[in-house]
């Protein structure tokens, strides 16, 4: 799963081919990555790709704004509690 | 230059790759118009729960961002005639509104009975920020692939200012008019979160006032706001979910006494500064700013790729760029 989101984030936010470099803790607005629209993309991304529903209490930069956390976040979401 | 034989996309676009039909990626990873309709119908449902639990909350039911444009002008319509919404209309003037489309707005407004606030911000700080966007790339590397960095200032500033203006207002629901192809229909209905706003406005804010200067503070959000968590508003954009057609959207728009301007350029039927900021990104990056916008619609068979491919590559009305320049001072 981790190698999937990377995977979305250069192709769609970085370019393959851009030789950018991104730690799986780096914030995606902070290093100017993502946008706010870039954002809803993302999260339309993660709801078609893993099936899961994101609400709205959850669009937050601790779930969405890095790797690491999307990863920690789909994992939660993916096990329903 | 090589064109997406399906949708629009040149081959100059970031990151496209294309297949042996001439086919462009973006159009390969389309789920397809049966799965988009889904969404839509789904969404429309989640607006209309959302209009039930908005109306009579306060002053008004909902904000617009109105920039006098068919888009916008047909959201307004709809909101106020068949969603039977209380509107305020909130136009944030650049300074470049086509005469035409000024006088469309009041038309419009007073046609359809509903409150019209127009907020113009000093022009000379406007013009700053215009000049210092058309030499920088002052946003994310994505952003470039959907607006001109012009265009993207412009619009940063009209979403905080309208935001800022909603939640002092109290009002729950702010309208925007994005187009199906500008904006996903899984966006178009959302709850506008405090601490995503908070990090995507230091996002915005934190490169523009390093170029203009702290001045531009005035048009965001403060901790005053942040401090009022609880009204932090749904930001909805309708046209995501709503059957598009243009030509029809013009015709009925028409009959509440709005008329085409015929001072734009083919992607603006508002905006005199649109031509010379789509003819700074052609020059730097290669491709047309709205390409992707009328690629989406072209692909979601919204549009016909034959008026998607003249808004694009099509001759523009000349003058337009000696008309912004000017105002700039350049
Ligand atoms: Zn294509």
């Amino acid at each position: 799963m981790r190698d999937e989101v990377r995977d979305f984030i250069f192709k769609n936010f970085l370019f393959d081919d851009s030789g950018d470099s991104l730690n799986d803790s780096d914030s995606f607005l902070e290093k100017g990555i993502i946008d706010s629209t870039g954002m809803l993309e993302l999260v339309a991304f993660l709801e078609e790709k893993y099936g899961i529903r994101i609400e709205d209490d959850e669009l937050v930069p601790e779930n969405l704004d890095s790797v690491e956390r999307l990863v920690q976040f789909i994992s939660r979401k993916k096990v329903p509690s | 230059m090589k064109i997406c034989s399906r949708c629009i996309l040149p081959d100059t676009f970031p990151g496209i790759k294309f297949d042996e039909h001439g086919v462009c990626s973006h159009c390969a990873d389309f789920k397809g118009i049966e799965a988009l309709n889904e969404h839509k119908r789904e969404y429309e449902k989640k607006f209309l729960d959302l209009v039930g639990q908005s109306r009579e909350k306060g002053a008004y039911d909902c904000m617009i961002a109105y920039s006098g444009g068919k888009d916008s002008t047909y959201t307004l319509k709809v909101l106020k005639e068949r969603y039977n919404l209380r509107i305020l209309a909130l136009t944030i003037d650049n300074g470049f509104i086509s005469e035409r489309a000024f006088k469309n707005m009041c038309s419009v407004s007073e046609n359809l009975g509903v409150d019209h606030l127009i907020f113009r911000p000093r022009f000379d700080l406007m013009k700053k920020v215009f000049l210092k966007s058309s030499e920088n790339d002052i946003y994310s590397k994505k952003t470039l692939e959907r607006a001109s960095t012009i265009c993207t200032s412009c619009i940063g500033i009209v979403k905080f200012v309208t935001l800022k203006t909603a939640i002092e207002k109290s009002v729950p629901l702010i309208a925007y008019g994005w187009s199906p192809g500008q904006a996903p229909v899984q966006s178009s209905v959302m709850k506008v979160n405090p601490q995503l706003i908070r990090a995507t406005q230091a996002a915005t804010l934190g490169p523009l006032s390093k170029l203009v200067g702290d001045e531009v503070n005035a048009y965001f959000l403060t901790e005053d706001h942040f401090a009022l968590a609880d009204r932090f508003p749904h930001n909805v954009h309708p046209l995501a979910f709503l059957d598009y057609n243009e030509e029809r959207i013009i015709k009925e728009i028409g009959q509440i006494g709005w008329e085409e301007p015929d001072d734009t350029d083919s992607n603006s039927t508002n905006c005199l500064l649109n031509a010379y900021a789509n003819d700074v990104h052609i020059k730097r990056f290669g491709f047309h700013p709205y390409v992707w916008e009328i690629a989406n619609m072209v692909r979601s068979g919204v549009m016909d790729r034959e008026d998607g491919y003249k808004k694009i590559y099509g001759e523009q009305p000349s003058g337009l760029l000696t008309v912004a320049k000017k105002r700039l001072g350049i």
